[in-house]
C-alpha cells in the first residue's frame, strides 16, 4: 500500500457521454504506435457491454478469499474494436463522372465491434421505462491492483507517493497476465512494443500542477482529484465525509480508488396509457446496487436529503460540492507535497505551469508567494 | 535415414518410461562464424533427445490457457551442440505442428520460442541452480528466442519525436513516407533477449551490451512440421562458465498456438553439456540420476508428509496455491535437489506468486534484510530408506511424453 492515495471522484448525474474526455486522454497518450485501439479513458453506456466487449464477465479481480482469479485476455478485432480509417485515397482520386456512382465512405476494413458500439441502446421499453446512463472509465489505481498481483516479472508497481499504477516497460515481457488480472480490463496490450501500458493517472501534469487531462477537459464538470487523506479536499469530503462516492465493482476485492456519485433521480416510468407513473424512477436500482455495491442505497438517501435541505434552508455543503463551482476548489493536487517528494528522491521537481490547483493538504495556498486566486 | 532412427529411438525411449540421457557431447569444428540453423555444420551434431514437460509449479491466471493445457503432455526436444573452442553452440530442434509468428495488430497472439538457460557455475553438481531461472545465490544466464515477425521500441533510445502520430506529424506525401520509413527502422525484426536471473522474480534483461551472443530460429514444415533453434555465445564469459569442460544447460520450448508464454512452456531437466574433452563425471551422474526406491511405499510417504500442502498427480487435494505444484517435478529436478529440498527446503525457496496474488498461502516467509525462509519444514526427521523412496515416486511424477 502506498503512503498516500490520488484519487478521482465522477458525478455520473452530470455526465452527459459528450466523450471530451476519450478525446482529451487519446490525444494525449494514445494515438500512436501501437496504442491506437487503446482507449485508457472511455465513457460508456450502462446498461450495455462496455469497453472492452462484455469486460465484466472476462475474470480477473479476487475472491473473497483474496486469490487472484483467472482471466480472458481480449481480442483487438472482436472485443475492443480495429481503429479503422475510411477509404479517403480511393474517393479521392475517384473519377465520378465516368466512374459512375460508386462514391461512398466506407471503413477500410468490416468492424464488428468498437468502443461506444452500442452507445445509448441502454435498456427497458421505449417509451415505458426505457432508460441508460453513462459511465466514464479510466484505470482505478486500486489499492490491491489486479494486474500488479498476477505479473510474474514485477513489472507493475505503485507509486509509494501516490498510488498511481503504473508499468515498468523495461521490465515489461508482454506476456499479457496483467490484462487477465485486471477485472476492469483497463490494461492494455500494445502489439507494436509487445508490452503492456495503462492509464498514468496524467502524472507528469499532476507533478506539475495540472489536473489529469480527462479530468480537465470535462464539460460536465464532473470529475473531482484529490488526495484521499487531504480532508479539506472535495474528494475527500464525497468518499469519506459524505460517503456518496462509491467505488466502482467493490465485489472485486481490488479496492479502486475511482469513485462513482450514483445516478439518483432519472424520469419517472409511464404507463400503458404513456401517463406518469408517479415517485417511480427509471433506474432500478438493484442495477446500481450491482455496480456501486450495498452502499449505494444510503448514499441516494444522502443525496435526497441534502437536496432537500438545501431546497429548504439555502444550505448544504454536498450541494456546494456537486455544483461544482470552482475548478480550483475540485482539482487539489498538492504541489508542495510533490515538490518534498522529489527533493527527497534528489531529483529536481518539475516546474510548476498552473497555479491554481496547488492546494492540498501539505499546500496552503498562502504559503505559495506566487499564488494567485483567479476569481 | 539416420534422423528418423533417431526419433524412432526417442519413442522407444520414452515409451518403456526411461529418462533420456540428458548428456550432450559438443562436437568440434574449425568455426562457428555464420553458423545457424540450415547450414552444413548442423550434420555433424550429435543429437540428444531430452524431454521436456510442461511447467506446473505454479498456475498462471489465463483462463484459457489453463483449459488449453489440461493434460497438457511432455515433448522430445533434441539438443546438441557445437564448438570452434572460442564459442559454444546449443542446437534444438523440436516438434511442431504450426508455426506460431508474432506479426500484425493483435492483442492474444503468442509465438513459438525457445531459450537455453546456462547454470553459471557447475561447480556443485549436488547444488545446481533451482531449474526455473535460477535461486538466490545461484544464478543462471538465460538465452530468449521468439518467433517475432517485427517489435518496434521506440522509447529504446529515448527518441520522442518517432513516437508522434503520423497525422500529428507536419509531413506530407514524400516527407510522410519517410517519417514512417523512419520509424520502421527503429524495429527489429530479432527477438532475442539475454537475462540473468536468481529466482524468477529477479530475472533482469542484459542491456549493456556486455553479453555477447547471437540466436536463430528456424521452422521446417518436414515430418509435420517442426522449429530449429540455436544459441551461439562465448565458451566462458562472466555470466556462465565450463567447470572440468561441462556445462549444466536446460531448455525451454513455447508454443504460442497453445497460448504459451512465461511460465507457461515446456521446459528440460538439467542437461550436461560436455566440451570436447570435458571431464566432469559428478555432473553427469547428477542430471542422469535415478532412483530406484519403493514407489508404492514413496505414494504413501507422499501422502503422509506432503499431499496436506503440495499436489501431484495422485493427489490434489491441498487448496491449489498453497505450495508448489509437484505434478511434473520428476521431469524437471535432480534427485539431488529433491533430496535438499525435503531435508533443508530453505536451501532452495521458490519465489512463487506475487504476494498480493495469493495472500494467504505464503510460500515463504522475509525477514528485515529481504532473506527468504521457507514456509515448508525440514523433514530431515525421515528415516533413508523413506527419503529415497518419496525421490523415486517424485521423479516419476511427470506428464505423459507427446508421441
Amino acid at each position: 500500500m502506498s503512503k498516500r492515495q490520488l484519487a478521482m471522484v465522477m458525478d455520473l448525474n452530470k455526465c452527459i457521454g459528450c466523450q471530451t474526455c476519450t478525446v482529451a486522454c487519446k490525444t494525449q497518450w494514445t494515438n500512436r504506435n501501437g496504442r491506437e485501439y487503446m482507449y485508457w479513458n472511455n465513457v460508456e453506456t450502462y446498461p450495455g457491454k462496455g469497453y472492452p466487449k462484455n469486460w465484466m464477465e472476462l475474470g480477473g479481480g479476487f475472491d473473497a478469499a483474496g486469490d487472484l482469479q483467472p482471466g480472458i485476455i481480449p481480442n483487438i478485432e472482436s472485443d475492443y474494436g480495429v481503429p479503422w480509417d475510411y477509404n479517403f485515397d480511393s474517393l479521392a482520386e475517384q473519377n465520378l463522372i465516368d466512374g459512375g456512382s460508386q462514391a461512398a465512405w466506407r471503413p477500410e476494413t468490416s468492424p464488428t465491434w468498437g468502443p461506444n458500439w452500442d452507445e445509448d441502446e441502454g435498456a427497458g421499453e421505449f417509451p415505458r421505462d426505457n432508460y441508460f446512463f453513462y459511465i466514464p472509465r479510466i484505470c482505478n489505481h486500486c489499492t490491491n491492483p489486479g494486474c500488479l498481483s498476477a505479473c510474474p516479472r514485477d513489472a507493475i508497481f505503485k507509486r509509494e507517493e501516490d498510488g498511481v499504477v503504473l508499468v515498468d516497460l523495461d521490465r515489461c515481457q508482454g506476456y499479457r497476465y496483467c490484462i487477465a488480472g485486471c477485472p476492469y480490463k483497463k490494461i492494455y496490450f500494445n502489439p507494436k512494443i509487445s508490452k503492456s501500458e495503462k492509464c498514468i493517472l496524467c502524472f507528469p501534469r499532476i507533478e506539475q500542477g495540472l489536473p489529469p487531462a480527462c479530468a480537465q477537459s470535462c464539460v460536465g464538470r464532473i470529475r473531482f482529484v484529490g488526495f484521499l487523506d487531504d480532508e479539506e479536499g472535495q474528494v475527500y469530503k464525497l468518499v469519506h465525509k459524505y460517503k456518496v462516492a462509491l467505488p466502482l465493482r467493490p465485489d472485486y476485492g481490488t479496492q479502486p480508488n475511482v469513485y462513482y456519485i450514483p445516478p439518483v433521480d432519472t424520469p419517472p416510468k409511464f404507463d400503458a396509457e404513456g401517463r406518469i407513473i408517479e415517485g417511480s424512477n427509471r433506474i432500478p436500482t438493484e442495477e446500481l446496487e450491482k455496480l456501486f455495491g450495498p452502499g449505494v442505497h444510503e448514499a441516494i438517501k444522502t443525496i435526497r436529503e441534502e437536496r432537500k435541505r438545501r431546497a429548504e434552508t439555502g444550505e448544504s455543503e454536498l450541494m456546494d460540492i456537486l455544483i461544482a463551482y470552482q475548478h480550483k476548489d475540485m482539482f487539489r493536487l498538492d504541489h508542495n507535497y510533490y515538490t518534498q517528494v522529489a527533493k527527497e528522491k534528489g531529483v529536481k521537481p518539475l516546474p510548476l505551469v498552473d497555479d491554481r490547483y496547488v492546494a492540498g493538504k501539505y499546500t496552503k495556498p498562502s504559503s505559495l508567494s506566487h499564488f494567485k486566486v483567479h476569481s | 535415414m539416420r534422423a528418423i532412427l533417431q526419433v524412432a529411438a526417442v519413442l522407444s525411449v520414452t515409451a518403456s518410461g526411461m529418462v533420456a540421457g540428458n548428456i550432450v557431447e559438443a562436437v568440434k569444428v574449425e568455426s562457428l562464424d555464420g553458423f545457424k540453423c540450415g547450414t552444413p555444420l548442423v550434420k555433424k551434431i550429435k543429437w540428444t533427445p531430452v524431454a521436456v514437460y510442461p511447467q506446473s509449479t505454479v498456475k498462471l491466471n489465463d483462463k484459457r490457457a489453463l483449459e488449453l493445457h489440461k493434460g497438457a503432455k511432455g515433448k522430445i526436444v533434441e539438443v546438441g551442440a557445437l564448438t570452434d573452442g572460442k564459442e559454444i553452440a546449443i542446437v534444438l530442434r523440436w516438434p511442431d505442428k504450426s508455426q506460431d509468428l508474432y506479426k500484425g495488430y493483435k492483442s492474444d497472439l503468442y509465438a513459438d520460442g525457445f531459450a537455453v538457460q546456462f547454470a553459471s557455475s557447475a561447480q556443485e553438481p549436488e547444488k545446481l541452480p533451482y531449474i526455473g531461472m535460477g535461486s538466490d545465490g545461484r544464478p543462471v544466464a538465460i538465452y530468449l528466442r521468439k518467433a517475432y515477425e517485427r517489435v518496434y521500441e521506440p522509447n529504446g533510445g529515448g527518441d520522442v519525436a518517432h513516437q508522434v502520430n503520423p497525422h500529428n506529424t507536419p509531413y506530407f506525401g514524400g516527407a510522410l513516407e519517410k517519417f514512417k520509413e523512419e520509424v520502421a527502422q527503429k524495429g527489429t525484426t530479432t527477438y532475442q533477449r539475454a537475462f540473468v536471473s536468481e529466482g524468477f522474480r529477479s530475472m533482469t534483461e542484459i542491456r549493456d551490451g556486455s553479453a555477447s551472443y547471437r540466436t536463430d530460429m528456424h521452422y521446417v514444415e518436414k515430418r509435420g512440421g517442426m522449429w530449429g533453434g540455436t544459441v551461439i555465445r562465448p565458451v566462458e564469459d562472466g555470466y556462465a562458465a565450463p567447470t572440468q569442460g561441462e556445462y549444466a544447460v536446460a531448455i525451454a520450448v513455447w508454443d504460442g498456438k497453445e497460448l504459451e508464454r512465461d511460465g507457461l512452456k515446456r521446459l528440460s531437466g538439467w542437461i550436461a553439456v560436455k566440451l570436447p574433452g570435458g571431464k566432469n563425471g559428478e555432473l553427469e551422474r547428477v542430471v542422469s540420476e535415478v532412483v530406484s526406491g519403493d514407489l508404492a511405499n514413496g505414494k504413501k510417504q507422499f501422502e503422509t508428509n506432503c499431499a496436506s500442502c503440495h499436489w501431484s498427480r495422485d493427489f490434489q487435494n491441498a487448496p491449489l496455491y498453497m505450495a508448489p505444484g509437484l505434478e511434473n517435478i520428476g521431469g524437471q529436478a535432480t534427485a539431488a535437489y529433491l533430496r535438499e529440498s525435503i531435508l533443508d527446503p530453505n536451501a532452495v525457496v521458490v519465489p512463487g506468486y506475487n504476494r498480493n496474488a495469493h495472500p494467504n498461502f505464503s510460500w515463504y516467509m522475509v525477514d528485515e534484510k529481504g532473506n527468504r525462509t521457507s514456509t515448508m519444514p525440514p523433514f530431515n526427521y525421515l528415516d533413508k530408506k523413506s527419503i529415497e523412496d518419496l525421490v523415486a515416486y517424485l521423479q516419476s511424477q511427470k506428464a505423459e511424453v507427446e508421441k
